[in-house]
């Protein structure tokens, strides 16, 4: 099963390297008051990493590229959360990312074998109608998190990865079409635009934006794989005319979009520096602070900002360690997210699944990034990974969960199949 | 102290280039051996007809003479979605997708069958063998 | 597989998409940065040179100076408090930071500069030949469009903060030459060159009128000559000399002057007409008006009385002096002047090197050699005694400002030199209340520049 022995040694090694170096750089350019922050730091880094990599021995996988890219990623995570402001080991974000990396092996454990998910898929659908039901009754445009304890959790984000599956395994059963009156219907269709349309709907009521655009564009990658499986026969002129249909509500939306929101998408943060563009503004400054090389970890003032450690992370890291490693940060999500095409998926649902979660991790990631950078309006959303947030780093560690499942998956017959034809009587000899 | 803040920013840059690049080549070192196991999985077979042979390549093969079609038989007598070869537990099973002139299986018509190493599939008016991969540089 | 192929390429393609958007934003972020650094607190801010070299704005605020030595350029040059906004440091300031993408901002040593066109010396000299009296003076190269004095009087030493703004004189906080003045006498200038370009030079010099010293125009209003006994029959060279009022009123109805003709070419020349928008020349980043006037009938007073140079009509004094450039150079395009001859960066690098600019052109060259030889002999004829040394093209105006309770003194003129080409344009509010004339200053003016180039 372990197939390249040395590369995974190789591969051990340098993310070890890549986050000793890291370390190296805030212990001689870093904020902190004493080399023991820095050595607590190091240490449960450097654990976490090794511990991740004995843990995965135990799983039988193919490939391991993944949780080698994911544990890079979320390592730099931890240093960069650490040194927000001055150098602090950030136990809380620690947490998140071990919640994060078993959320992962579970959603691999969950999805590897996709004839099993796409016969359960009825309780996929009804996991969606009791996530959309909390959102709904537990929280308000005011707060979208729902309080346990000490920790908060955010429905609507676990509403991504379940729709990710109910994308994913409606693609069987595209030919199964049944005629409705004198129209062709194919019922996963309907029943996947109405799940889409209702989680739109939840997510305006609870004045949710940010998320819109990933569904969306979660569904639309969906949509288009769903009718491109052959026999769906979609023809091209039907294409256009739900693309049309399409931008013409976009465009409706937004022309009679509400006050707040319109507001939102014309506001020019310079004129607005200490009001609605402050954040905007103070994160441009932050990049524009922190040049290619950054001022140092934990020397920024972006920390002093609303929401500088998940909505503007992006310039909160950027001023503290330079855009240089910002942009490799980002390169590794997209490499993450690329894997597929290195490596292709051996059936069309994992294939579907993987593209589903790229487009949720970029989508994501562009709003993020250029709503920060005002290329766009700036929403709510977070950076998968980097971000502090418990329920964004657990979907986020879900969704590449299901990326692995397409690295890795098994092909296992199902209980029905398996009374099938014996062996048959005659044969035809040539 | 100003170009030593540098060189620790871009070694720490490079220190990630470097590991992102070793992460990139292990991903294509576990191209092979995902294939290799890919055929572990998928038993080694392939399609073959008089001098083609069609590799299987993935856990649902769809042939017909449609352009998006995994493998594709242009020839008249072949509906545009035929048939639909499945794998689990490494054996393969080929199914009638709605075709007009339904599959043979070593003559027999079937609308559902498990396969076996040279089985000879008859869609329309194409005939295909069913057999271990030849490695093409050996022939 | 060719489906698996699909999903791969849709990856592929999204993937691709942000790439191509996180190029765009790094593009954006690095080319707008020293943008984003001006917004925040944090500034190093460098020098603003004259053409010899000498200070006009520290940025750093550590240098020493003698006291009122920044009190000519004051509001011209300005500063980065944010008090005066059209001046050069507040619309430069990102120049002058001492701050890039690559280098950061650098706390000391930085070389970031602005290194202007204007002689300090000569606009001191200038701006204290006013003595106790408001105006302003703007002077050009007509041949690079070099600017080398641009003085306003009252103005402030930016190095004494605005502590006591309540007490600064009406317009302190503005460069005067950037705002629109009643023209007064020089707008016989523009009127001259459209009577030519209309008519033609011959046509025009064929033309005489008679002035009694008063003009009782077709609809019934009456136009008065300063000299109430009148001038007599003048051709036009005779009237511009006498600056008479009765015969431009004549000209104006003359039925050679058709009313749209004269509308095009007053618009060609940049004014505004009949309460259109304004218009303004950015200078640096200087916002600059340009001219408006009211043109609506020409047998009415208003109409009359616009061309010439009263009522409602407003040119600012870098205009006037624009369009002597064209007549100067005798080509009808004006020189834009600039202020800026280079920037320096961080590293002391120069970029943003200034380069000599033409408008579009406003009137044909026989219309400015004909222009040039009406403004040369005026000069001659009536200059050559109060400014001496200089062959001089010059046109002087009387403006009457809040209603006829003060008049305001402007003298608009060229140097006929090619070695020595300046136009200039020199304003002295309510000069009643002084004995200054704009000649003394012209020559204040011309003598500096000459010694000290």
């Amino acid at each position: 099963m372990y197939a390249n022995p040395i590369s995974y040694v190789f591969s051990c090694l340098f993310v070890l390297i890549a986050h000793s170096a890291m370390l190296c750089n805030i212990w001689f350019n870093g904020k902190y008051d004493e080399p023991r922050d820095i050595a607590i730091l190091g240490a449960a880094v450097i654990i976490l990493d090794i511990a991740y990599f004995v843990v995965i021995l135990a799983f039988k996988q193919i490939s391991y590229a993944l949780d080698f890219l994911l544990i890079l990623v979320l390592g730099m995570s931890i240093i960069f959360q650490s040194c927000f402001g001055k150098v602090g080991f950030d136990v809380k974000h620690y947490i998140t990312c071990i919640v994060c990396l078993a959320a992962c092996k579970g959603g691999y454990m969950l999805c590897r074998d996709h004839k099993l998910l796409q016969d359960k898929k009825l309780y996929i659908y009804g996991a969606i109608g009791v996530m959309v039901l909390i959102t709904l009754v537990f929280t308000s445009a005011e707060n979208m998190w729902i309080e346990i304890g000490s920790f908060t959790l955010q429905p609507s984000e676990f509403i991504k990865p379940l729709f990710v599956l109910a994308c994913a395994t409606s693609i069987a059963d595209q030919q199964k079409k049944h005629k409705v009156l004198i129209f062709n219907v194919v019922y996963e269709n309907i029943a996947l635009f109405g799940i889409m349309a209702v989680i739109c709907l939840v997510q305006v009521k609870s004045h949710d934006y940010g998320s819109l655009p990933t569904f969306l564009s979660i569904y639309t990658v969906g949509f288009l794989l769903r009718i491109c499986y052959p026999k769906a026969k979609f023809s091209k002129k039907k294409l256009f005319a739900v693309i049309a249909v399409l931008v013409v509500f976009v465009l409706i939306g937004l022309k009679y979009a509400p006050d707040y929101v319109q507001h939102r998408l014309h506001v020019d943060i310079w004129s607005d520096k200490t009001g609605d563009g402050y954040q905007q503004s103070q994160a441009l400054i932050g990049i524009a602070n922190g040049g290619w090389f950054g001022v140092g970890p934990g020397k920024g003032f972006l920390c002093h900002v609303f929401a500088f450690d998940n909505d503007i992370v992006f310039a909160t890291i950027s001023e503290e360690w330079g855009l240089l490693f910002a942009l490799m940060m980002v390169l590794t999500i997209i490499i993450m997210a690329a894997v597929p095409l290195i490596n292709p998926t051996r059936s069309y649902f994992h294939g579907t699944m993987s593209a589903c979660v790229c487009a949720a991790f970029i989508v994501q990631m562009a709003l993020n990034i250029f709503g920060s950078c005002n290329l766009i309006p700036f929403t709510g959303v977070t950076i998968p990974f980097i971000s502090t947030g418990g329920s964004s780093l657990m979907v986020s560690g879900l969704m590449i969960g299901m990326l692995m499942a397409g690295q890795s998956p098994v092909f296992k017959a199902h209980e029905q199949k398996k009374q099938e034809d014996p062996e048959p009587a005659w044969r035809w000899k040539e | 102290m100003e170009s030593l803040d540098l060189i620790f920013c871009a070694v720490a840059a490079a220190a990630l280039d470097i590991c992102i690049f070793v992460l990139i080549i292990t991903a294509y070192r576990e191209k092979r051996s995902t294939k290799k196991n890919w055929r572990q999985i998928s038993s080694d077979m392939e399609l073959a007809e008089q001098d083609k042979s069609y590799e299987l390549g993935c856990d649902e093969v769809l042939i017909g003479r449609h352009a998006s079609a995994d493998i594709r038989l242009p020839d008249l007598s072949v509906s545009r979605y035929h048939a639909m070869l499945t794998v689990a537990n490494g054996v393969w099973t080929i199914k009638d997708i709605g075709s007009k002139s339904g599959i043979f299986i070593n003559g027999e018509l079937t609308r559902e069958a498990v396969l076996h190493e040279n089985d000879i599939i008859k869609l329309g008016n194409r005939r295909l063998l069913f057999r271990k991969r030849r490695d093409s540089r050996v022939r | 597989m060719k489906s698996i192929k699909r999903t791969q390429r849709l990856i592929s393609l999204i993937i691709m998409l942000f790439i191509l958007g996180m190029a765009v934003l790094v593009f954006k972020l690095v080319h707008e940065s020293s943008f984003y650094m001006m917004n925040s607190d944090k500034h190093e801010l460098g020098f603003v040179y004259d053409r010899s070299g000498d200070v006009l704005f520290d940025g750093t605020g550590e240098g020493s100076y003698p006291d009122n030595y920044f009190l000519d350029v004051g509001n011209i040059i300005g500063d980065d408090s944010g008090q005066m906004n059209n001046t050069l440091v507040a619309n430069n300031v990102e120049k002058l930071n001492n701050y890039s993408f690559s280098n950061g901002l650098i706390k000391d040593g930085g070389k970031a500069a602005i290194y202007t066109t204007l002689d300090h010396a000569s606009n001191r000299a200038v701006y204290n030949a006013f003595g106790y009296q408001d105006g302003c003076v703007c002077a050009y190269n007509y041949k690079t469009g070099e600017m080398l004095v641009c003085a306003s009087v009252p103005s402030l030493d930016v190095t004494k903060g605005y502590d006591n703004i309540g007490s600064f004189l009406p317009g302190t906080l503005l460069s005067k030459p950037m705002l629109g003045t009643v023209p007064g006498s020089t707008q016989k200038v523009s009127t001259v060159i459209t009577a030519l370009e209309i008519m033609g030079s011959s046509n025009l010099y064929a033309k005489s009128y008679n002035c009694s010293g008063k003009y009782i125009n077709r609809t019934g209003d009456s136009i008065d000559c300063h000299n109430i006994y009148g001038h007599g029959t003048q051709n036009i060279q005779e009237a511009f000399e006498n600056s008479c009022n009765p015969f431009f009123a004549q000209l104006i109805e003359d039925d050679d002057m058709p009313l749209d003709r004269v509308m095009k070419q007053y618009e060609k020349m940049g004014y505004v007409l009949n309460g259109g928008e304004s218009v303004f020349y950015e200078i640096d980043g200087i916002q600059c008006e340009t001219a408006s006037t009211t043109l609506e009938d020409k047998y009415q007073f208003k109409t009359q009385w616009g061309c010439i140079g009263q009522g409602d009509t407003l040119v600012s004094p870098m205009q006037l002096m624009m369009w002597e450039s064209a007549i100067a150079n005798e080509t009808g395009r004006m020189t834009m002047p600039y202020f800026i001859d280079h920037v320096t960066d961080v590293k002391g690098h120069i970029k943003d090197k200034a380069k000599t600019r033409y408008s579009d052109k406003l009137f044909s060259e026989s219309t400015a050699s004909a222009a040039k030889q009406i403004l040369l002999t005026n000069g001659a004829d009536k200059y050559s005694y109060s400014i001496v040394g200089y062959n001089v093209g010059v046109k002087s105006g009387t403006a009457q400002v809040d209603e006829g309770a003060h008049e305001n003194s402007l003298l608009v003129g060229f140097v006929d030199d090619p070695s020595f080409p300046i136009a200039f344009c020199i304003l002295i509010e309510n000069k009643d209340s002084g004995y200054l004339t704009t000649e003394q200053i012209a020559q204040v003016l011309l003598d500096n520049l000459k010694n000290n180039n």
